[in-house]
């Protein structure tokens, strides 16, 4: 096969991609002599096709009928000839695909695995390249894989369908899981690195000082804020720098992400320039640095990278018999960062194709992630919400599929940026935000999920129980399963969530087929769900429990075995020979970290000799260095022995796992393992004693004097006037104004509200005080309080009030408190205007009463109560 | 006369009040009487009656203001009221005061009084209640109604609180019994639903005086994680790298103290647990979802990230002891490991952290603001040490901390 593709013309990026695909139908049409018009220019490319013409047939299955049903060859020789024949040969036999080359009747190019005039001799040939027992493996996948003319834009993409093909004429075997030979890998020291230098003399003048103390000493100090970048301490500062400056990419230091991507407290009111201070200063701290090899004190294991040296450990075993669509992400943004394609690689023809577009990228690991309008930082290009949406008529096949069997199962890997956004569609088959075929949808902690049916409304609404909380902003695995007389279920991480579906079960035969496929929003996009999808799959029929405990066993993404060779280490055989390893299987966790997880010792030769060998203290290593954070395997403390191994299993170390941050990529990211003990071999590591924290900055100095709070002000007057706390009135009011009192002693804390509410209690007080006529008359002994008002006050009875006031309220001998002649002065001529009444009617007693609590309660109210 | 006749008069007894006011917040020096005052006020929070005001302050004058402060303490209100409202925002996630009376804060007021240990606080098998001839309703398991009646009768709690074995009240083994920990209102607060960390966390917050985001450490290990925390939130693994690691690293592997602990209600009937009940797995009492004395709430969410830790029972190990929060200052003595609640709890309440906490608590709470310069610093180390000394007795904190701020 040459090299040559469709160019693609000027009509193709205007065509929906099934037209496209339709139109590379008619080409080939047209190449058999078949009578078709077509209009477009062609340029012929080896696999692939382009044509302008919208082609007249529907696509059925995984078999391309229109193609086989123009076959004029001979029949299968064999009932496996006729399995390949239906599964694979009339897939790549379509137009644009191998048949361009490998048929005898095109470019004629061995092998002719997609012979048009003979499927025999493509069935003989196929059996060269291919392996049934592990299709991944076959000849016609790795060539695929390594760049031979994919009829997509992405490679993996072409080899996933393949794949899938392959598996399907293996017939039982497919989807069955399968075995993963370990090989050992290159063998390979750890490379040298930049280390962080033990004097803070470089990190102080070119970071700390122009920056750190700079425009971060208000809140990253003791006592304030972790971490202490910023502290007065140069060495508390660099300690607590060192784990967010990264020495092999300066812009992926902490330091520097938090002020670029997470906008966290810029100076200059711009955090481009912030981070780019940042950047610039740490790198140039960098490259002050010398390359050093790897701290010879360290024991290590020898280096790996993840997918140079990994083993793919994807083994398989998802149930797909019934998958109509499939997208895993695999193909990530392409190598020129402009892909916006996720491909359909169920292999199920029309290709349901999506497009990302507004905030939609690719995350490592594979996935999407779907987020809100923006400006792109680098274009000021303003992006839409973003979403990823198939054509219409691609988006059709789910409506013949589905509604042809009459049950369905959404599934999909989804990891929702929080728990607080509603009516965010995840997944839809729709034509507006009112009408739908099927949605899976967030609602805070639910999964919600649309239909419609013959039983109900487009819109027909079922969700996970509230207090259940099923939905979690982590990787999920959500499966929604429809089936006559069991209507919706819904399945999260591998378990019936227990819901029933209030609508009665019934048929899709509403069900529109102009409506779109789209991910993570409406089709209007104005239902934006935020967060990351890793897979999805739409399937014809309704998984069964087990099936769906299968696939999310499975998991997702791409996964490595990654064996580090510890024979220079331990001697289980021959030291010679690398045949010992700890197995780690490891995958990109998201577009920041890789996972590493259940470690175990394993040695390749078949009866390793191990006797009580030490292990102690694993750590793990990236590009040359300990990893700073989350070595969740330092702690184990075992030994390898031969009692504890088997030759199939080798011999567990932990089944955790855990996060290293991504530096480079998991093509450059070299990892390693360090050991505190292995063998003979020894690094004992000493736990730094932290230096003690510098002390902290004075501050302002605060008012001596502070508000008594609630209970003591109730508990003072109580104590002031002899009332007790329980009367009955006393109580309420206390109850009525207690949170209205001050709750805190901060003299600047004092409202207005305090003051009145105060001014409640205290007439309260004293009305309780005076209205009791034992305890008014120990507290003002001599006053007549059966007087009238206008007699009452006079000299003596006035000293009478005052007097036991002055005494018992405000004390005496006290230099903090008011003076007793302003006080005196003060209730004088409060007692002036209340007493100031023409007549015996309104100067009665209950006037000198009244006065007396009025009285009372000035001073009771006032800062001689409320100060502290 | 009705209050509301009253009214009337406010306007003109207002600017008095707003004049003495003013008048007051410009004091700063005092004398003798002056001090003992302020000294009564910050401590029992009401003013002294003359004769104990004349003895203070010949106490001040003779150089023994320690001995004013104690005579300070006599009066009810200190355990009425400032005792009270120092322990009432420990007891609750809002941290208010306005919280009736309960058995977390009665332990804490039993203990001052009594000159325990404080340290006990935490882990003893300690609980204070009513004295029975009150004839209140009995302590219940299920309800608060027994502290409450005690507070709105207005006795005195200085005259009528008891000690009792927290054991033989809440029905759990002596051995798991951990002071204020294991109380009824902070099983309620704390350990109703969730996962315990609550529990935890405003332990440390209000006895260690640090929240978890002070004792971030992302160096430790991180084995101990358990599996509902999720490694890439929001599929963002560079926030539990950078932050949530930091904190549970160590919090997880001492909160699996709590592993036999839950706090049980009725939901639907009671969602604020008011009637709810702490519960414990005993020996051989086995949780039907963990199949092993582990409660529930140790093994949700498990799928957030199943390479996590799984609780198999209540061993806990203190990560602390490395790292930047060995400042916390823990008891060589101790091993920093161990199982259930009590011995997690003696860890906490033997680190010096704790000791110098219940310092600045009592003198934020007497001298009415937080230490300001090194003089403060300092001294707030003396009353340590000298809290220390005294056999970890509250009381003398607040003398040392009145004596100080008392005024010149």
């Amino acid at each position: 096969m040459n090299s040559m593709k469709f160019k693609t013309n000027s009509s193709k990026a205007s065509l929906p991609s099934n037209a496209y695909f339709n139109a590379a139908q008619s080409f080939v049409k047209l190449r058999l002599a078949y009578a078709l018009v077509i209009t477009l220019s062609i340029f012929l490319s080896a696999c692939g096709a382009d044509s302008g013409a919208e082609n007249l047939t529907k696509q059925n299955n995984n078999q391309a009928d229109a193609n086989s049903s123009d076959y004029k060859g001979p029949a299968a020789f064999s009932d496996d000839a006729q399995n390949f024949k239906r599964s694979l040969w009339d897939n790549i036999v379509l137009p644009g695909r191998c048949v361009e080359c490998h048929s005898s009747d095109t470019e004629n190019q061995s092998p002719l695995f997609a012979d048009f005039a003979n499927v025999n001799t493509a069935y003989t040939a196929a059996n060269t390249i291919v392996n049934l027992n592990d299709p991944a493996t076959s000849r016609m996948i790795t060539k695929v894989e390594n760049g031979h003319n994919c009829w997509l834009t992405s490679d993996s993409a072409c080899v996933d369908i393949l794949v899938r093909y392959i598996e399907n004429w293996a017939g039982d075997s497919a989807g069955a899981a399968t075995e993963i030979k370990l090989r050992a890998p290159q063998i390979k020291d750890p490379g040298a690195t930049k280390t962080f230098p033990e004097d803070s003399s470089a990190f102080n003048t070119i970071i700390y000082e122009p920056i750190l103390s700079k425009y971060c000493q208000t809140c990253h100090v003791e006592g304030i804020q972790t971490p202490y970048i910023a502290s007065a301490d140069i060495e508390t500062a660099y300690n607590a720098a060192k784990s967010r400056i990264d020495l092999e990419v300066p812009a992926g230091s902490r330091l520097v992400g938090r002020l670029r991507n997470e906008f966290h407290n810029c100076w200059d009111g711009n955090c481009t320039t912030s981070s780019a201070e940042m950047e610039a200063a740490i790198s140039t701290f960098v490259e002050g640095l010398t390359t050093e090899s790897v701290d010879p004190d360290l024991v290590n294991s020898k280096a790996l990278t993840l997918i140079g040296d990994g083993l793919v450990a994807n083994a398989g075993g998802r149930f797909e018999d019934n998958i109509i669509a499939l997208y895993e992400f695999k193909e990530g943004e392409g190598e020129d960062g402009l892909n916006i394609t996720a491909n359909d690689t169920s292999g199920i023809e029309p290709a349901l194709n999506l497009s990302l577009s507004g905030n939609a990228e690719w995350v490592g690991g594979w996935g999407i992630k779907i987020g809100p309008a923006m400006t792109d930082p680098e274009t000021n290009a303003l992006l839409r919400n973003g979403k990823a949406q198939g054509s219409t008529s691609a988006s059709a096949k789910l409506h013949d599929r589905i509604k042809a069997t009459g049950e369905y199962t959404i599934e999909t890997w989804v990891v929702p940026n929080n728990v607080s956004q509603e009516d965010a569609r995840i997944i839809t088959y729709s034509g507006s935000s009112e009408s739908r075929n099927f949605t899976l949808s967030q609602s805070l902690y639910n999964y919600e999920v649309l239909h419609r049916s013959s039983t109900t409304d487009q819109n027909a609404v079922f969700a996970t129980a509230d207090a259940d909380e099923r939905l979690q902003a982590s990787l999920q695995h959500v499966v929604v399963t429809f089936a006559p007389g069991q209507g919706r279920k819904i399945y999260v991480n591998g378990q019936f969530t227990g819901d029933v579906d209030p609508a009665e079960a019934g048929n899709f035969s509403e069900w529109d087929n102009s409506f779109a496929f789209v991910l993570g929003n409406e089709t209007d996009g104005n239902s934006l769900w935020q967060g990351t999808i890793r897979m999805v799959a739409i399937h014809d029929r309704a998984l069964n429990e087990a099936q769906i405990t299968q696939n999310f066993e499975v998991g997702v993404g791409e996964k490595f075995f990654l064996l580090f060779s510890i024979s220079h280490l331990i001697d289980s055989d021959d030291p010679n020979t690398a045949d010992d390893f700890i197995v780690f299987q490891a995958s990109q966790m998201d577009s920041f970290s890789y996972l590493f997880t259940e470690p175990y010792f394993i040695s390749l030769n078949a009866n390793p000799s191990l006797n009580n060998i030490p292990l102690k203290g694993l750590r793990l290593g990236i590009n040359g260095k300990i990893a700073e954070v989350a070595q969740s395997f330092q702690t184990v403390d075992m030994v390898l022995d031969n009692s504890l191994y088997t030759n199939e299993t080798g011999q567990p170390i932990s089944r955790l796992g855990t996060l290293i941050s991504l530096q480079k990529g998991g093509s450059e990211d070299e990892f390693f393992l360090s050991f505190e003990e292995i063998g003979s071999f020894t690094n004992v590591i000493v736990n730094a004693v932290p230096p003690s924290p510098a002390a902290p900055a004075n501050s302002p100095a605060e008012p001596e004097i502070g508000l008594k709070t609630f209970d003591e002000v109730n508990a003072s007057m109580s104590v002031m006037t002899g009332v007790a706390s329980t009367d009955t009135k006393v109580k309420n009011t206390f109850d009525k104004v207690k949170q209205q009192l001050p709750s805190i002693e901060n003299i600047g804390g004092f409202l207005s509200a305090h003051q009145m509410a105060i001014t409640q209690l205290a007439i309260q007080y004293c009305d309780a005080l005076v209205e009791n006529t034992s305890l008014r008359s120990g507290f003002f002994p001599g006053f007549d309080f059966n007087e009238n008002a206008n007699t009452a006050f006079d000299t003596e009875g006035r000293d009478l009030i005052i007097n036991p006031l002055l005494s018992k309220f405000i004390g005496s001998s006290l230099t903090s408190q008011p003076a007793d002649a302003d006080v005196i002065t003060e209730l004088n001529n409060l007692m002036d205007t209340l007493t100031s009444c023409a007549n015996t009617t309104s100067c009665d007693a209950q006037r000198t009463g009244t006065t007396v609590k009025a009285t009372c309660a000035a001073v009771l109210g006032s800062a001689t109560t409320l100060v502290q | 006369m009705p209050v509301s006749n009253t009214h009337r008069f406010l306007a003109a007894a207002c600017p008095f009040i707003a004049c003495c006011l003013f008048s007051m917040s410009t004091i700063s020096l005092a004398d003798e009487r002056d001090q003992a005052k302020r000294m009564h006020d910050r401590i029992a929070g009401v003013p002294p009656s003359p004769a104990v005001l004349d003895d203070m302050a010949a106490d001040i004058l003779a150089g023994n203001a320690e001995d004013a402060a104690f005579t300070a303490m006599e009066n009810t209100a200190f355990y009425d009221v400032t005792l009270k409202n120092l322990a009432a925002p420990w007891t609750n996630e809002a941290m208010t005061k306005f919280v009736p009376l309960n058995d977390y804060t009665a332990t804490v007021i039993g203990l001052v009084r009594d000159d325990a240990d404080f340290r006990t606080v935490l882990y003893g098998n300690v609980l204070y209640e009513a004295d029975a001839s009150l004839g209140l309703s009995g302590y219940s398991i299920q309800n608060n109604n027994h502290y409450e009646e005690l507070e709105n009768g207005g006795y005195s709690l200085k005259d009528n609180l008891v000690f009792v074995n927290q054991s033989t009240r809440n029905g759990i083994p002596a051995e798991a019994t951990a002071g204020v920990m294991t109380s009824r209102a902070a099983a309620q607060a704390f350990m109703i639903d969730g996962t315990n960390r609550a529990l935890f966390r405003f332990t440390v917050l209000n006895h260690l005086c640090d929240d978890m985001e002070q004792l971030n450490d992302t160096s430790l290990p991180s084995d101990r994680i358990r599996q509902d925390v999720s490694r890439s939130p929001g599929g963002d693994s560079r926030i539990f790298l950078n932050s949530c690691i930091g904190c549970h690293n160590g919090m997880d592997p001492l909160t699996q103290a709590f592993a036999y602990y839950n706090f049980e209600y009725d939901v639907d009937t009671d969602p604020e647990g008011v009637n709810g009940r702490m519960v414990y797995n005993d020996v051989g009492m086995i949780d039907t979802f963990t199949q092993s004395r582990v409660q529930k709430k140790y093994r949700i969410n498990a799928n957030n990230f199943e390479y996590g830790y799984v609780t198999e029972d209540d061993r806990w190990d203190n990560n602390w002891r490395q790292g930047r929060n060995q400042l916390l200052g823990w008891d060589g003595t101790l091993p920093g490991t161990g199982n259930g609640a009590k011995t997690m709890a003696q860890e906490l309440a033997h680190s010096e952290a704790f000791a110098s906490c219940q310092v600045k608590k009592v003198f934020n709470n007497v001298c009415l603001r937080n230490p300001v310069d090194e003089q403060d610093r300092n001294r707030i180390e003396v009353i340590t040490s000298n809290f220390k000394a005294s056999g970890y007795k509250l009381k003398q904190v607040f003398a040392d901390s009145a004596t100080y701020c008392m005024g010149e």
